[in-house]
């Protein structure tokens, strides 16, 4: 299911949203269609102020939220096709896992609600667990009901903020999946996190949120490859580094070498120029190259260079 | 550590350890109840922790506040008028009293248990009796304030009212004592009585509830026996119920019960009513003491 | 869907410490009426249950203890711990969710209150005409119950610190200022209980009086349940997850 027309499902526009004299969320704008998207930033940044604008739980200071055509706030009618999954912990602890999802589906007005709560805890792999009370989940079960409650109803949008806290690394994987095939389906999923391997893994788009504002947004090696005032890292393993090293220094792509016991470090401002010239370089130098690769084209070093500019 | 002996340096921004002057115990005894006593108010916190506290403080000193209105406006004439005399008055803001105390003393010996604050507290030079007599002695304190404070006013406003202040301190010197000792007691009483149900129940909801049930319910109860039951059996309850503030207060002020107040038709002796106060608040405290001694951090 | 979320509301609201706590309250009534019914000699069991038994204690202190106790837990307790976003991010109308929540504490109080009152009545009048003193009292409380789960309900919605200041409320408000300021009156749940009560209480006024009549009393508890019921309603659907702390 996408949206009418094949636009975007989420728009956000110019939203802010302050707490008296502080600015939680600072003029963004973006959007957002079938797929998943990152929202990335440190804490405080303004993350869940921005996940409760979205779900109808905040009213924006200024700017508009549409979603699925229409604006959240004071809209439940938007929840039958919305899936949110808060961040606190707290569940309703007295109904076993099977309950809580089955209150999801019945609050939903589904036809079949026992079936599709059936549906949605295997999606969630909780099978085995859910003739437990939830009261005594652990916090990746906790998460993991959370989850099979915000699916039962098929959902086009999906809100996560911080979903993968507390989960062990085989639930991560397992929830990474799900998401995945979630979103080759048509549906739009947007989760916050501060986790950057989950986000690197699973997003195909990043949003990175610092200080309120949108610092970038995008494909996190498009975006990388954006930052050209922050020189790109080579590693090498070659055959004759320091010989190398004294060739590559003269080309004007190359902001710095270092010559480990190793490898070969090269700091390059011009990422296309340094890529063509490298091999060049070596062939003209007699030196083999066994070993060319970019060390911070990690989200880490984005995230970094964004949060610290 | 700078390097000696060179006229530049690297200054150790690291963790320092300190080795000055410590307080010791009673500095930390009395930085808690310092403590206690600000976030009692909401001091610190933002305004809308204040509400409460505040509005229910001024309303203990609204009968006092209007005495002194109405001295102030027949100063000039001969009447003398005292509707609200000092061993009624805290008959009056009973209430209040009780109102305040279900909102503060939770804040005080709860919130600690529910944020898990106690091991803090308790890893310092600080006994965990300390902390007790510690919160107890704050939560009097606070009360004080809204139990002598409104006394005091009455008293101040009284005097000024009469034609002749210095003749009137004379005149009711009298009444000083009492006023300081039923404040002091009515204070203990309260608190001690709050504490010991709020460090029992941590979720401040129930001690909320709990300790405005203790004293209306058994308050209730104890006029309902009175007025139904033989009084030679029934007096018996008063002594467990608020009637007590009242016994001791008439007895510090050495006047009779008037006839409508539930204590007139009881034959207890105002000593009775003292040791009954003080035996509850040794209770009390004792049992807090007890609680947090015993409770796993 | 009202069902569902009142099934659930019930669930949760009869917790262990709240049910012991209104349970043990709620004995009261019925032993003082015993005490009362062996102990004293008192010919006037008639004006006795109807105005300190059941005007004041049951509706005075009873019933709006209990009807602050379940209606602030009704709501109250989701919203604190977070899981009312549950229930709120549901394509539900929020006016269905706060009359479920209304019902459900309406359903526990007058279960509690009603039994006790009933019962403690019964006893003091046992072999007495009844000069509709249950009766009134019965349908009192009934409505009663309804208007203070309501008020309660909505301030549980519109602050934090619900149970205190639904007890200033109870004790200062209808306590203090009603006894002083008789216009006050107007705006007492009590005394709209009392009201209707009054209908049907068969006593001469030195026995028992209502300050308010049946009519208009009647009239204010259905206007102001609903403006309660309403503002709940309101601030509800205007629900926001703001700043933790």
């Amino acid at each position: 299911m996408s949206a009418a027309g094949g636009g975007p499902t989420i728009t956000l526009d110019g939203v802010s949203r302050w707490f008296g004299n502080v600015v939680a969320v600072n003029e963004i704008s973006f959007e957002l269609s079938a797929g998943v998207t990152g929202l990335l930033g440190p804490n405080g940044a303004g993350k869940s102020t921005l996940l409760h604008m979205l779900s109808g739980f905040l009213e924006p200071s200024a700017g508009s939220v549409t979603v699925l055509g229409g604006s959240p706030w004071c809209n439940p009618a938007l929840y039958r096709h919305v899936g949110l999954v808060p961040e606190r912990e707290a569940v309703y602890g007295h109904l076993t896992g099977y309950e809580f999802v089955l209150l999801s589906a019945r609050l939903q007005g589904l036809a079949d609600p026992r079936g599709a709560a059936r549906r949605a805890i295997e999606e969630v792999d909780l099978g085995a667990a859910a003739t437990r009370t939830t009261g005594g989940y652990s916090k990746g079960m906790k998460q993991r009901i959370k989850v099979a409650a915000a699916l039962v109803h098929d959902p086009t949008v999906l809100l996560l903020d911080e979903p993968f806290n507390g989960a062990d690394p085989r639930q991560r994987l397992h929830m990474t999946e799900l998401f995945q095939r979630l979103a080759t389906e048509g549906r739009t999923i947007l989760f916050s996190s501060h986790i950057l391997e989950e986000v690197e893994r699973l997003a195909e788009r990043v949003l990175v949120i610092v200080a309120g504002r949108l610092a970038a947004s995008g494909d996190f090696r498009e975006i990388r490859r954006l930052m050209t005032d922050a020189p790109h890292t080579f590693v090498l393993r070659t055959s004759d580094d320091r010989r190398l090293a004294a060739a590559l220094v003269a080309h004007e792509s190359v902001v710095g070498v270092e010559v480990g016991n190793e490898l070969l470090t090269v700091r390059t401002s011009q990422l296309g120029a340094f890529a063509r010239a490298a091999p060049v370089i070596a062939r003209d130098a007699a030196v083999s190259i066994h070993e060319l690769r970019p060390t911070d084209e990690s989200l880490e070093g984005v995230f970094s260079y964004l949060v610290n500019r | 550590m700078s390097e000696p002996a060179s006229a530049s340096s690297i200054y150790d921004l690291g963790y320092r350890h300190y080795d000055g002057p410590r307080t010791g115990r009673w500095g930390t005894i009395a930085t808690l109840y310092t403590g206690s006593v600000r976030s009692a108010f909401g001091l610190g916190r933002r305004t809308s922790s204040k509400i409460i506290p505040f509005t229910l403080a001024v309303l203990a000193f609204v009968p006092a506040l209007i005495q002194v209105g109405i001295g102030a406006i027949t100063s000039g004439l001969d009447a003398d008028v005292e509707i609200f005399e000092h061993e009624d008055y805290f008959g009056y803001v009973q209430i209040v009293l009780v109102l305040f105390c279900a909102a503060v003393a939770p804040e005080l010996a709860g919130r600690d248990q529910r944020n898990r604050m106690l091991s803090l507290y308790f890893s310092r030079a600080l006994a965990r009796s300390d902390y007790a007599l510690a919160r107890f002695a704050a939560l009097t304190s606070v009360m004080l304030v809204l139990t002598l404070g409104p006394q005091a006013v009455l008293f101040v406003g009284n005097g000024m009212a009469a034609d002749d202040l210095s003749g009137y301190i004379a005149d009711r010197w009298d009444l000083v004592l009492p006023i300081l000792g039923g404040s002091a007691l009515v204070s203990a009483m309260i608190a001690s009585v709050g504490l010991v149900i709020a460090s029992y129940i941590p979720r401040r909801a129930y001690a909320t509830a709990v300790i405005v049930g203790a004293f209306v319910v058994t308050l209730t109860i104890a006029t309902i026996l009175m007025e139904t039951l033989d009084t030679e059996y029934a007096q018996y309850a008063l002594l467990v119920s608020p009637a007590v503030w009242d016994g001791v207060v008439f007895f510090l002020f050495r006047v009779e019960a008037p006839s409508g107040n539930v204590i007139a038709d009881a034959s207890f002796s105002g000593w009775i009513y003292l040791a009954a106060g003080l035996i509850t608040v040794a209770v009390a405290l004792g049992l807090t003491i007890h609680r947090f001694e015993r409770i796993q951090v | 869907m009202t069902g569902i979320i009142l099934r659930l509301t019930l669930r949760q609201m009869l917790g262990r410490g709240r049910t012991i706590l209104i349970g043990l309250l709620a004995l009261l009534p019925v032993l003082v009426a015993l005490v009362y019914r062996l102990g004293s000699q008192d010919t006037e069991q008639q004006e006795w249950a109807a105005t300190v038994l059941l005007d004041g204690f049951v509706v005075t202190t009873l019933l709006p203890l209990a009807a602050l106790v379940y209606g602030t837990a009704a709501l109250g307790v989701e919203i604190e711990d977070g899981t009312a976003v549950y229930l709120l991010s549901k394509p539900i109308l929020r006016r269905r969710i706060v009359l479920a929540k209304i019902t459900a504490s309406w359903m526990v109080t007058t279960a509690t209150v009603l039994s006790s009152g009933l019962v403690a009545g019964a006893i003091a009048l046992y072999d007495k005409p009844k000069a509709g003193i249950l009766l009134g009292f019965g349908v009192g409380i009934l409505l009663g119950g309804l208007v203070y789960s309501a008020l309660f309900v909505m301030l549980s919605v519109v602050t934090s610190r619900a149970l205190i200041a639904g007890l200033i409320y109870v004790f200062i408000w209808e306590g203090l200022v009603n006894g002083l300021f008789a216009g006050t009156r107007l705006l007492s749940v009590r005394h709209y209980t009392l009201g209707v009560a009054d209908w049907f209480v068969d006593l001469p006024p030195s026995a028992f009086d209502a300050a308010l009549d049946p009519a208009t009393a009647l009239v204010l508890m259905v206007v102001f349940g609903a403006a309660a019921t309403w503002y709940a309603d309101r601030r509800l659907q205007r629900f926001e997850i703001g700043e933790t702390t």
